[in-house]
């Protein structure tokens, strides 16, 4: 199967996950749409892999998919956070570290 | 031993004095500091006997001799060690300074007994003496200048002794500042001759002298100059003399031993020391000769007006000293140094009377407040006369010898050297003067209550206050109180001045014209290059000159006589009659106002300006605050990037991400 | 001769701050001290080991750093260093141990940024790379911020700031000067940073000029020298004594001593354009520090702008290019910060006593603390150049030296002289004599005190007794790295390196009699 289907599927998640982090306001949303992109990257990296015949692209997708989870379970405990002292869950108003 | 260990001994014995009394400051009980002080002292005396024989017993040619210790500093082609010359002009001056300095010490055993600062004083004492001997037997520049600037810092410490004056203080900075300057002037003297000759070790300066610099040279007058320069601070002569008359505000030993019997009289001797470069550069001599008289005069027209009694005498050290660097100068090396000698023992008599007096007096040290103390006190009195004598050159005392023989000398040069003898002579009538009007005003008269009440066998006891403010004296650190011993009633005293006493009538048999010249003979070997050795005035032109010099001593005591015993109201009309004069004298010839406006206020001023404008404005203001405002600029243009929205940062980041692509696709293509 | 490694000398200071952080603070503070003791015994054993004949490099340590930029980390000792790195060792000693003794708030944060810094100024002064050397330079900034920042008394976030920012751009500058020597430099990609090799790959006189300001301004800023003082005033009065002592004797060094290991051997064509210039700047730091330094009345900047006025007397004997200047100016590093150390100190036990840095609210105290008294008389004397002193044996080589080719700046330097007996016999005598101000509580020095400033003292009387233990050591290297830039005026042997004519001075040897 060509890689182009594949690559094209990548970058149209990736978009889709770009387009949703610079619209929504909301930090829920907005975590969702950064799986998206990292998802996206994944399944570019799988591809490619795939293509090349090696594992390389496995491993780095697997990275990805730690770094990932990691930033889930920061970002949804900083929501957490947030919710319990009533903070407005919204990301414009989450502009602390203007300079 | 040979005779620089000796010359080293000479050293050690003050300096471990010092150490001794410095580092054990708590543990000497009573008197025990002042008798160690003089110990050592007098072992620095044995020592410069020692030196003295050893030379005695060597060839008239081979009576110069340099010890090195170690060297000092030696770079680049700058070198210098730590040696001393031995020959018998340092000698000689050990001789002099060391007895003289021990007699002081013994005086000062009894005079500062009440004093709390007593280990202390013996402390800084013994370190000059060891400053003042270091500075004679250097045998390099850097020695030389090690010694001058420590014995300048002795006197700052000695000066500033009742610390707690701050006229006291205030005359301390004073005389270190300007010593200060002469230390510079040496620097750059040095400087001059180490550049024309590469050497900075008398021997090799003065051999090599000859070639580097033709007679008169512009470098070697300049270098001379500046020596001078060194040598006019330390002797305070005129310009750079305001610090002396000041300096009275130390302890009355302090006075006798550095101010009038050794340290001043460094410059004389340094000129001395100098003499083949001053004889390679006459102008430059001729500039000392030219001062030293002017000095002589001021100082001496100063001294009539001056109704402090220990300024009195400061003035007349200055005058004393105006003839010695005038001796010198006019290459009378041989009268200059004797006259340096009887100068010590006479002008250490009279302050040691004075020393006396003034304890008697409470603190008291106006001429206006005394009087009628012969009958309280008749050995100070005697001696006082006797010092009084020496200084105004009555004939046969040993002050008649010594200055009638620079005066003498300086005829004989002729031409334009006439003028300056004709002025010495002058001076020599006012010395006469005004050392008999102190004694008159002091000793004769009607007794004052202190002295009524000395001759009823108690002294005066009142608060203690500073004799120049009126202040109530601090007596944490000690004063010049009440407490002090006269001469009449403490033993050391009257031990140290009775031989001083001696000297001053007898020293003048050292050279009597025609008579004898021992002093001369001895001092030869060191002055054996010059080339005035041979030109002595004639015997006849000598007896002439002390005739005249004679002549004006008695006149002087006569005047004296008529103002202050005959008609004591004459000075009071004379006074009148001549008002600006004796404003314009009594203000010191406003030397000190000069200098305050010339150089004091303007650079306070500048210092104010300098804080008030190019500090705060420019230093600070446009460097450091114009850079730290550029950055704080800049900071804040990157500080409005960040505004917090996090959406904002997406898009940018987004926007970047996409215009790489596009400009990988472009390329690409 | 036994094996010295540079590296634990450096590093050791920042080794033991780094364990003592995580010690109990009582411990901690003890193990820094016997840290900085042990560079001391490190820096001693070194001078009694130097071979002073040599002028080259001696304990080199010499590896690859970042070897695609042709950095190297490279160490070494030789005159021009050796002294300040054992002045160095010494004050830290002496600071650390100061510090220790006095319980300061965050202790152990105290100590890691003062071992610290050790370590950055002994890299500074060992680093033989123009890269490693910037890289320390700039290291330097670092712990003092903190300790500035952190510790220092009035309005020090204001003084930390301009400190900072000041002193980081003329770091900037240099960096961006140490840059374009290397690649400017390195014909064909060949970079190199290595002083050694820098100084034998000449630049266009123009390139050297702009170079040359460059540099200079990041090292005059330091120094600091008029009229690029300005930091001085605030920081001054905001620092904590130990650090402030560090700060004044040590690193204030690092500058001038850029000039004699980078600027004069590397850029010498641009160092002789710019002699006048430099001589009239530090003409003018002489005597404007020294009025400054009269007119004020807190103690701290009395000896603040004197330093800009020693400083000035160092780089005028840099720029005599001369062998005796830069022998003065190279032994008045190590003097000056021998004397400002133990100045500082005192006026830190004055200020106690006082209740206040202001020298109206100080006097009489020589009574109740005559040993107090008299290490300050020692300490004032030495620093007005006082002849049997080391800083008159400095001053005076820097004096003869740059008379030798500038006699009219030298003269006016020398007033310089005569103003410094003003400020510091003025400082003497408010602070020891003169009547006690009712708020002032005399009181004698410490044992503990006594101990940290009185080696000082010995240290100076030491060197003024005997100064050839230093100018035996420094000679030649301090020769070799004058010699290209007194050379390079049109090519022609400046006066300064012309043979003298005459015998070399010198006294007969002992006993032997000389004829006058």
């Amino acid at each position: 199967m060509d890689i182009t289907w594949f690559v094209v599927l990548s970058a149209l998640i990736f978009a889709t996950g770009a387009a949703g982090v610079l619209t929504r306001r909301s930090p829920l949303v907005v975590l969702l749409c950064l799986e998206l992109m990292l998802n996206a990257g994944n399944l570019a990296l799988l591809s490619f892999s795939r293509m090349l015949g090696n594992q390389d692209g496995q491993i780095f997708a697997l990275i990805v998919l730690v770094v990932a989870a990691c930033e889930v379970v920061i970002g949804l405990g900083i929501i957490v956070a947030m919710y319990r002292r009533r903070l407005p869950i919204d990301v414009d108003q989450m502009n602390e570290l203007r300079g | 031993m040979s005779a620089t260990g000796y010359g080293w001994l000479v050293l050690a014995f003050p300096l471990a004095g010092t150490l001794a009394l410095a580092l054990g400051w708590r543990l000497w009980p009573g008197r025990a500091a002042g008798w160690i002080g003089s110990a050592a002292i007098l072992g620095s005396f044995a020592a410069s006997l020692g030196m003295l024989f050893e030379l005695l017993d060597r060839a008239e040619d081979s009576r110069s001799l340099v010890g090195t210790a170690y060297t000092y500093a030696d770079t680049a082609g700058f070198r210098a060690d730590m040696s001393i010359l031995v020959d018998p002009l340092s000698v000689f001056m050990c001789l002099v300074v060391s007895g003289v300095s021990f007699l002081i010490h013994v005086y000062s055993v009894a005079y500062m007994t009440s004093d709390r600062g007593y280990v202390r004083f013996f402390a800084y004492l013994n370190f000059f003496v060891f400053s003042m001997l270091l500075l004679i037997l250097a045998a390099n520049f850097v020695v030389l200048l090690m010694g001058w600037a420590f014995v300048g810092a002795a006197s700052y410490l000695l000066i500033s002794f009742w610390y707690r004056r701050d006229t006291a203080t205030g005359a301390g900075i004073k005389a270190f500042v300007i010593n200060v300057i002469g230390d510079v002037g040496l620097v750059v003297g040095a400087f001059l001759l180490f550049d024309g000759t590469g050497a900075l070790d008398y021997a090799g300066v003065f051999e090599e002298a000859g070639n580097a610099f033709g007679r008169n040279d512009g470098q070697l007058v300049a270098a001379c100059v500046m020596l001078l320069v060194g040598a006019f601070a330390k002797s305070a002569q005129v310009p750079l003399h305001t610090w002396l008359p000041d300096a009275m505000e130390g302890p009355t030993p302090v006075s006798a031993l550095i101010h009038a019997a050794t340290m001043v009289t460094a410059g004389v001797y340094l000129i001395a020391r100098m003499h083949p470069l001053f004889e390679l550069a006459p102008a430059a001599a001729d500039v000392g000769a030219v001062v030293g008289t002017v000095t002589l005069l001021i100082a001496a027209t100063i001294a009539l007006a001056a109704t402090d009694l220990k300024r009195v005498i400061a003035y007349s050290t200055m005058s004393q000293i105006g003839y010695m660097v005038l001796g010198v100068s006019v290459a009378a090396y041989g009268a200059g140094l004797f006259h340096l000698m009887t100068h010590a023992f006479f002008k250490a008599l009279l302050f040691m009377g004075a020393g006396s007096v003034i304890a008697a007096m409470g603190g008291v040290q106006s001429l206006d407040k005394m009087g009628g103390f012969r009958k309280a006190m008749p050995f100070t009195f005697a001696t006082f006369t006797i010092g009084a004598l020496a200084l105004a050159g009555f004939p046969l005392m040993s002050g008649f010898f010594s200055k009638d023989e620079i005066l003498a000398f300086t005829l004989n040069r002729g031409g334009g050297y006439v003028v300056l003898a004709v002025a010495g002579y002058l001076a020599s009538g006012l010395t006469a003067f005004y050392a008999f009007r102190m004694v008159f005003r002091v000793f004769f008269g009607e007794p004052v209550p202190e002295a009524r009440e000395l001759e009823r066998g108690h002294l005066h006891h009142g608060d203690p206050a500073n004799p120049a403010t009126g202040e109530k004296e601090d007596t944490e650190v000690g004063f010049p109180g009440p407490e002090h011993h006269v001469a009449e009633q403490a033993w050391p005293m009257k031990a140290a001045m009775a031989p001083l006493a001696l000297l001053a009538i007898v020293a003048g048999t050292l050279g009597i014209p025609g008579v004898t010249d021992t002093l001369e003979h001895f001092l030869e070997p060191t002055f054996e290059d010059s080339r005035f050795l041979e030109t002595h005035p004639s015997e006849s032109s000598e007896w002439l000159g002390l005739a005249l010099g004679g002549g004006l001593a008695l006149l002087g005591i006569a005047v004296a006589a008529l103002v202050y015993l005959r008609r004591p109201g004459t000075a009071l009309q004379l006074r009148e009659r001549f008002s600006t004069v004796h404003t314009f004298l009594s203000n010191k010839w406003y030397f000190d106002e000069l200098f305050d406006a010339v150089f004091v206020r303007p650079m306070a001023a500048f210092g104010r300006f300098g804080r008030s404008i190019i500090e705060s404005v420019f230093v600070q203001g446009v460097l450091v605050g114009g850079t730290v405002g550029a950055v704080r600029v800049g900071t804040s243009l990157a500080r409005a990037i960040q505004t917090g929205e996090l959406r904002a940062y997406a898009f940018l980041l987004v926007s970047g991400l996409g215009g790489l692509v596009l400009y990988f696709l472009i390329v690409s293509v | 001769m036994f094996t010295i490694h540079l590296s634990i000398v450096v590093f050791l200071p920042f080794a033991a701050g780094l364990i003592a952080a995580f010690l109990p603070a009582r411990v901690g503070r003890w193990l820094v001290v016997a840290a900085t003791l042990g560079v001391l015994g490190y820096a001693i054993a070194m001078i009694a080991d130097f071979d002073g004949d040599s002028g080259g490099l001696q304990y080199v340590t010499d590896d690859a750093w970042i070897s695609e930029l042709g950095i190297r980390y490279q160490l070494g000792v030789d005159g021009l260093n050796l002294f300040l790195i054992a002045l160095t060792a010494l004050l830290w000693a002496a600071a650390t141990l100061w510090a220790a003794l006095r319980t300061e708030d965050r202790p152990r944060l105290f100590m890691f940024n003062m071992a610290f810094a050790e370590t950055a100024v002994l890299g500074a002064f060992c680093a033989q790379d123009l890269a490693l050397f910037v890289v320390f330079f700039d290291l330097m900034l670092v712990p003092f911020y903190f300790l500035i920042g952190g510790w220092g008394e009035g309005d020090r976030v204001r003084a930390t700031t301009r400190f900072t920012i000041y002193t980081l751009v003329g770091s900037l500058l240099m960096l961006a000067g140490a840059i374009a020597l290397g690649v400017l430099a390195g014909p064909g990609g060949d970079l190199s940073f290595s002083l050694a090799v820098l100084a034998e790959r000449p630049l266009e006189a123009g390139t050297q000029q702009w170079i040359f300001l460059l540099f200079a301004a990041a090292f005059l800023v330091k120094a600091p020298l008029f009229p690029l003082h300005g930091w001085v005033v605030d920081t001054y009065r905001a620092t904590p004594i130990p650090v402030l002592v560090v700060l004044s004797a040590a690193l204030s060094k690092v500058g001038v001593y850029g000039f004699l290991r980078i600027v004069l051997p590397i850029l010498p064509d641009a160092s002789q354009h710019f002699q006048d210039l430099m001589i009239i700047l530090a003409v003018v730091s002489i005597l404007y520090g020294s009025v400054l330094a009269f007119s004020q009345d807190e103690a701290r900047l009395v000896v603040a702008y004197s330093s800009i006025a020693q400083l000035g007397f160092i780089v005028l004997g840099i720029f005599s290019l001369s062998e005796l200047g830069s022998q003065g100016a190279l032994m008045q590093m190590v003097n000056h910060g021998l004397v400002v150390g133990a100045l500082f100190f005192i006026i830190a036990v004055l200020t106690a006593r006082a209740g206040s840095t202001s020298l109206a609210r100080m006097g009489g105290m020589a009574l109740r603390a005559p040993v107090l008294a008299a290490l300050f008389l020692v300490v004032a004397l030495a620093t007005l150049a006082m002849p049997g002193s080391p800083n008159f044996v400095a001053e005076i080589l820097i004096l003869f030296g740059t008379f030798e080719d500038k006699l009219v700046y030298g003269l006016v330097a020398s007033a310089g002289v005569a103003l410094a007996a003003v400020y510091m016999i003025r400082l003497f005598q408010r602070s020891m004599h003169n009547r006690t101000e009712p708020s002032a509580e005399p009181r004698e020095l410490g044992g503990l005190d006594l101990a940290v400033i009185a080696p000082l003292t010995v240290v100076i009387v030491a060197l003024g007794v005997y100064p050839q233990v230093m100018l035996d050591r420094t000679d030649e290297a301090t020769t070799s790295k004058v010699e290209a830039a007194a050379t390079a005026a049109d090519g022609s042997p400046s006066a300064a390196e012309a043979p003298q004519a005459g015998p070399p001075g010198g006294g007969a040897p002992p006993g032997v009699q000389v004829q006058p």
